[in-house]
């Protein structure tokens, strides 16, 4: 019976199926874009001289290979988030990557070449260590894997262990770092800080200890930074406090002393308060390391040395050089000389960070000089691809995988545009000037219609391929109908960035240094551009999570240029944010921010702005929110910007915690007051705009016992409007809140399924008082309609529909974890879809009501371009009412245009307009030919 | 008093509703998820097939994904795969790729590590057809991501019914007068007495003289034509 209703709900959505993709429109207004994330391991691809592949694992959990010619993706696989989706350790040898998981529990061997795993094993639990390959005379054929208290062997070609041993004394003894030389021997480091080292020999066929030792180091308090394993076996560490190099060579059993080297007999001295840092290469994993080693003696001056015979020699000082450019040289690592010509110059972006990590790709060219490419990271996450002479291949904004946040802004007219809206702006003086500078504007269209003209000409004669279309801001300007505007995104590193809408070109970044990681922002769009000659101006709060403490960043959203405006400094934490309507003279909106005293600070706070918030300050409310506390009260602005308590609302943190507060978007209009019923009476929307809805969870978790719930209150007068439990439920919990509905989806812990549930708010059949709503005389409660749906897949997040004026019908968009976008008609969530269908319920179109929601393939608005780990979908309305701008970020980005009703207002791009040209031609030859033969045929009466 | 009506129907409703959902769950309340008395982990194995498709172009795109992104498997060059580190429970398991469609799989774990598999319902959540387990999972072909295009040909306008309706009486108008002799009086009578059988009420106009005038007047038949398809193309753009 279900089936069948759920068929039928399909067969009557196919009579309204919109917001469908055709196949031609494929790029056509639409873009993605694919990031990883930070770097935390890269390697390239040495088996073959042709090989374009270099495999990076990133912080994102995303293990991918990029084009390192194009820094395009040829796959890329993104794992779990959080630590069980950490990747600890990148090896690669040949075609085979192994990479280790989630603190060592799982080991994955991939095939590099297609993107496929080969194999995956999972390791005893235990917190990773170290991992390396394992070599038998020149062919690696093993990989070693240390952890806290076991090292185990693996085949590299099955994964299957060969064995697995646990270590000595492991509770004392911290093991740090494994390494295997040629001999058939895996040597496994450990320490007891400030006592001694001990090193076990394990051999290589059974894992059976073949020697242990343990050296005095009673100096050393941790393996992994202060030493390293250079030459055949030889381990060198570095002592700060002595200024001094020890080496042991790990394989004698006779030797149980280090042998100390003082660095002043090298002239060298280390940084007062620096640790010293000792790094050494091992190219092929079945050979020893190179010899020579770095050793680093501040934070930026390190010195390459050579190990031989037991003795070290000085190659090459590198000391700090300071300019705005850096350069990167090649050095022969044997005699520590410069190569020639193999100078790179790397210039930093002024507005970027510094460059941390470098990786570099050494080969030789085919007249056995030496080449190389490196890839250079910097701390705003850029990635840069250089290959001789200091080109830049590529380049990779890496931050744009973390958007925390962001807005879409009006473009600006171009200068005509604007100098037409100027005159309309200005005080009329006189009529001659007004009639000469009317004609002298359109003179000016003209001109630049006809200049339009040419260039379209231009552009048309020469062949399509050398026509570049790149795009500048300088070009940029406001189109017809208002679909390509400005996208502004905050990402968690702090980097800011411009993007046009239409092609994805950043057109601006903008790198805000001294960002702590654990900070909130939040992006206010202070002044559109719709206030020529003053430029946009819009507002990111920084504010850090821990102290609270906040502070504010001005800039242009255009030019990305930081405003010269002075910014109130905000001593003390900011607890909430307001964007009034109120304006100052130069037409930017009022910003009130409110510390933890409940003190307000206004920005801008000219002597205008003070004396407008003065007048309107006993019709200024705000809330807070207080999740710990389970708190939620309302707050009056009072005249001298101090603020009153109005309401409380205390939610016993006991049973539930409040999880999320969301009021209503400003921007949204409503069309319709009400719904015309069957009966052709009027259901009168409740359209609060001071109503918040609040979603708790309960704190017992247990599967029985848990619960989701939704209050709505109203934010003026704390009265709770609404309120309902969702038993057996549990989050996570996403939910709209729009126009008079709230939608909300929870997990079902009873029958493990994603519920939909729907809250309309209706007023009844009358309306109270039409012409404006005021929360303080509201004496009747609305009426509250529920409808609950099952809901066939997980969901990642939750976004409505916006357009201009909000006739269009709404959809909603679903972010899934597949990365698929579901653009759902709000028309399913309707909580008066009928059980049974009646005459008048088919009259209001209404669906009947079927347990279980429909997701159909067409409904997805972005085909195959799925966007990895949605975190957020920003919607924004376009000049056409019918067209709505969504931005789906998570992972990727991606961009594109939906049409909840179709395209209503402009014709369609599959309008035919030969077919009508035709028929409209035809029609008047038609008529030509009809009314001559007429005339023929009355004449010949005539003569009759 | 209406509201509260109103609301008490409301009220019922969703009682129904619920009691409705009641029904569906049976006697046997399907395996428990969440369930951490052990820590034991267990693996979901399976593999996946395209048909004709090989596997090297489709499998660095997808990803197995247990209960949304809860556990995430990745599949191996030849199709098979598995998800490592799960407890025991009931998962929805799913194949996800951007360019063909798996249908979900219900897979129950029980605590002793016992696995099955089954086709997911939300509705009947406790009910079991059994799939096989380890889980073979076909595609259902490529995802149709895409709406047709409405294309226009000249068979669409002429198989429309509207226009079916409005040309084939003008055939008949137009042809009949030629294929029967309207002259002969005999057929003229035999006419009229089927049209007055046709039509047995007198008081209504007679079809049948209308016919016969317009059929008489022969001039007039080519220009009502050509008003006719006039009147259609605009129509039926």
């Amino acid at each position: 019976m279900a089936w069948l209703v759920v068929r039928l709900a399909i067969s009557v959505s196919l009579l309204y199926a919109a917001s469908a993709v055709f196949e031609d429109q494929v790029g056509k207004f639409d873009w993605r874009q694919q990031f990883i994330g930070k770097v935390r391991f890269a390697l390239f691809d040495t088996h073959s001289q042709a090989s374009k592949k270099l495999l990076v694992a990133t912080d994102k959990n995303v293990f991918a290979s990029l084009n390192s010619r194009t820094g395009d993706l040829f796959w890329r696989h993104v794992d779990k988030t959080g630590p069980e989706g950490h990747i600890d350790a990148l090896l690669m040898y040949g075609q085979d990557a192994v990479v280790v998981v989630g603190n060592g529990r799982l080991l994955r061997s991939w095939e590099t070449t297609v993107g496929g795993l080969k194999w995956e094993t999972v390791l005893d639990t235990g917190s990773f260590q170290a991992a390396a390959l394992v070599g038998v005379q020149d062919l690696v054929k093993y990989v070693a894997v240390l952890k806290k208290s076991a090292i185990s062997l693996h085949d590299l070609s099955s994964g299957s262990q060969i064995w697995g041993e646990n270590l000595p004394d492991s509770d004392s003894v911290q093991y740090q770092t494994i390494y295997s030389g040629e001999n058939g021997l895996v040597f496994v480091l450990g320490i007891v800080p400030n006592s001694h080292i001990v090193i076990v020999e394990y051999k290589i066929e059974d894992g059976e200890i073949m020697n242990k030792k343990s050296v005095e180091a009673a100096w050393m308090s941790s393996l992994e930074s202060s030493c390293a394993v250079v030459s055949s076996g030889i381990l060198l560490c570095v002592d700060q406090i002595t200024q001094s190099l020890y080496t042991l060579p790990l394989q004698s059993a006779e030797q149980t002393e280090m042998r100390q080297i003082h660095l002043q007999m090298l002239d060298l001295e280390v940084a007062s308060g620096f640790r010293p840092v000792l790094t050494s290469t091992q190219p092929n994993p079945a050979q020893p390391p190179l010899s020579e080693f770095f050793l680093q003696l501040s934070p930026d001056h390190h010195i390459l040395l050579q190990f031989k015979d037991g003795l070290i020699a000085l190659l090459r000082d590198f000391s700090p050089v300071r300019t705005n450019a850096c350069s990167i040289n090649l050095f022969s690592a044997d005699t520590g000389r410069k190569h020639l010509d193999t100078t790179i110059i790397y210039h930093m972006d002024p507005n970027g960070g510094k460059p941390n990590r470098l990786y570099v790709h050494a080969f030789l060219k085919k007249d056995d000089s030496v080449g190389y490419r490196v890839m250079v990271q910097t701390e705003d996450l850029t990635l840069t691809f250089l290959q001789q002479p200091g080109r830049v291949v590529w380049m990779r904004e890496e931050a744009l995988a973390d958007v925390v946040t962001m807005e879409m802004v009006d473009l600006p007219f171009t200068g005509t545009q604007a100098e037409l809206e100027g005159e309309f702006g200005k005080k009329a003086d006189g009529l001659l000037p007004m009639v000469l500078k009317r004609l002298s504007s359109q003179f000016i269209l003209l001109q630049a219609w006809l200049a339009h003209l040419w260039k379209l000409f231009y552009d048309a004669r020469k062949p399509r391929s050398s026509v570049k279309h790149e795009v500048t801001i300088d070009i940029l300007s406001r189109d017809e109908f208002n679909l390509q505007k400005m996208m502004l995104m905050v990402t968690a590193s702090g980097k800011l960035f411009g993007i046009d809408s239409k092609s994805g070109t950043i057109l601006w970044k903008q790198y805000l240094e001294n960002i702590q990681p654990n900070s909130v922002f939040k992006l206010i769009v202070q002044r559109t551009t719709a206030h020529f000659p003053h430029p946009p101006q819009c507002t990111l709060l920084i504010k850090n999570k821990d102290t609270g403490l906040g502070s504010l960043y001005v800039f242009n959203p255009i030019f990305g240029k930081k405003s010269q405006i002075s910014v109130p400094t905000l001593p003390r934490p900011v607890l909430q944010t307001l964007l009034l309507p109120v304006i100052d003279q130069d037409y930017a909106k009022v910003l009130l921010l409110i510390d933890d005293q409940y003190k307000v600070t206004a920005f801008p706070s000219t002597k205008n702005v003070l004396q407008q918030l003065q007048d309107t300050a006993s019709s200024i409310f705000f809330y807070l929110v207080d999740s710990s506390q389970g708190k939620l009260s309302g707050f009056r602005l009072r005249k001298d910007l101090s603020t009153e308590l109005i309401w409380e609302v205390v939610i016993p943190t006991e049973v539930q915690k409040i999880v999320a507060v969301k009021g209503k978007r400003a921007n949204e209009h409503v069309h319709s007051q009400g719904r015309v019923m069957g009966d052709r009476s009027v259901l009168y929307k409740y359209l609060n705009p001071n109503l918040l809805a609040v979603i708790t969870e309960s704190t017992d978790t247990h599967q029985e016992r848990s619960f989701v719930g939704i209050f709505l209150i109203d934010g003026v007068t704390g009265r709770i409007v609404h309120e309902a439990v969702q038993r057996k439920a549990r989050g996570p919990v996403h939910f709209v809140h729009s126009e008079n509905w709230v939608v909300y989806v929870y997990w079902n812990s009873k029958f493990r399924r994603n519920e939909f549930s729907v809250l309309e708010l209706f007023e009844g059949a009358e309306l109270y008082n039409s012409t404006v709503f005021s929360s303080l005389d509201r004496p009747h409660a609305p009426q509250v309609l529920q409808q609950s749906y099952i809901f066939p897949a997980p969901i990642n997040t939750l976004e409505a529909t916006l357009t201009e004026k909000g006739i269009t019908s709404r959809h909603l968009l679903v972010g899934l974890p597949s990365g698929n976008i579901l653009s759902l008609p709000k028309m399913f969530l309707d909580p008066r879809r009928p059980e049974l269908v009646s005459e008048q319920s088919r009259e209001e179109n209404l669906i009947p009501y079927a347990p279980e929601m429909p997701i159909r393939e067409e409904w997805f608005i972005n085909y195959n371009q799925t966007v990895s780990r949605v975190r957020g979908i920003y919607t924004a309305p376009s000049g056409l009412e019918s067209t709505c701008l969504v931005v789906a970020y998570g992972l990727d980005i991606y961009q594109t245009r939906v049409f909840p009703s179709k395209q209503f207002d402009v014709l369609k791009d599959d309008y035919d307009y030969i077919l009508i040209s035709s028929v409209l031609f035809g029609l008047f030859f038609a008529t030509m030919i009809s009314k001559r033969l007429a005339e023929v045929k009355l004449l010949n009466r005539a003569w009759r | 008093m209406q509201q509260m009506n109103r609301l008490l129907d409301i009220y019922v409703a969703l009682q129904a509703l619920f009691a409705l959902s009641w029904c569906f769950s049976d006697a046997e309340p399907g395996p428990v998820a969440g369930s951490q008395s052990n820590g034991d982990r267990f693996k979901i194995e399976g593999r996946a097939i395209v048909p004709g498709v090989k596997t090297q172009d489709w499998i660095s795109t997808a990803r197995i994904l247990v209960e949304g992104e809860e556990y995430v498997g990745f599949l191996k060059t030849d199709g098979s795969f598995a998800v490592n580190d799960v407890p025991s429970g009931s998962y929805v398991v799913e194949i996800v790729s951007p360019s063909f469609r798996f249908d979900p799989v219900r897979v129950d774990i029980t605590s002793k590590g016992k696995m099955r598999a089954r086709l997911v319902n939300y509705i009947k959540t406790s009910e079991v057809i059994r799939q096989p387990y380890p889980l073979q999972i076909r595609s259902s072909g490529p995802h149709m991501y895409f709406m047709k295009r409405e294309t226009w040909g000249w068979t669409d306008f002429l198989m429309n019914p509207m226009v079916m309706m409005m040309v084939l009486p003008l055939l008949i108008i137009v042809l009949l007068p030629k294929v029967v002799n309207t002259n002969d009086p005999e057929m003229r009578k035999e006419m009229e007495q089927s049209m007055n059988m046709l039509n047995p009420n007198p008081e209504l106009p007679d079809v049948s003289e209308f016919m016969t005038k317009l059929f008489s007047k022969g001039s007039s038949k080519s220009s009502g034509g050509n008003k006719g398809s006039r009147s259609v193309a605009p129509k039926r753009r």
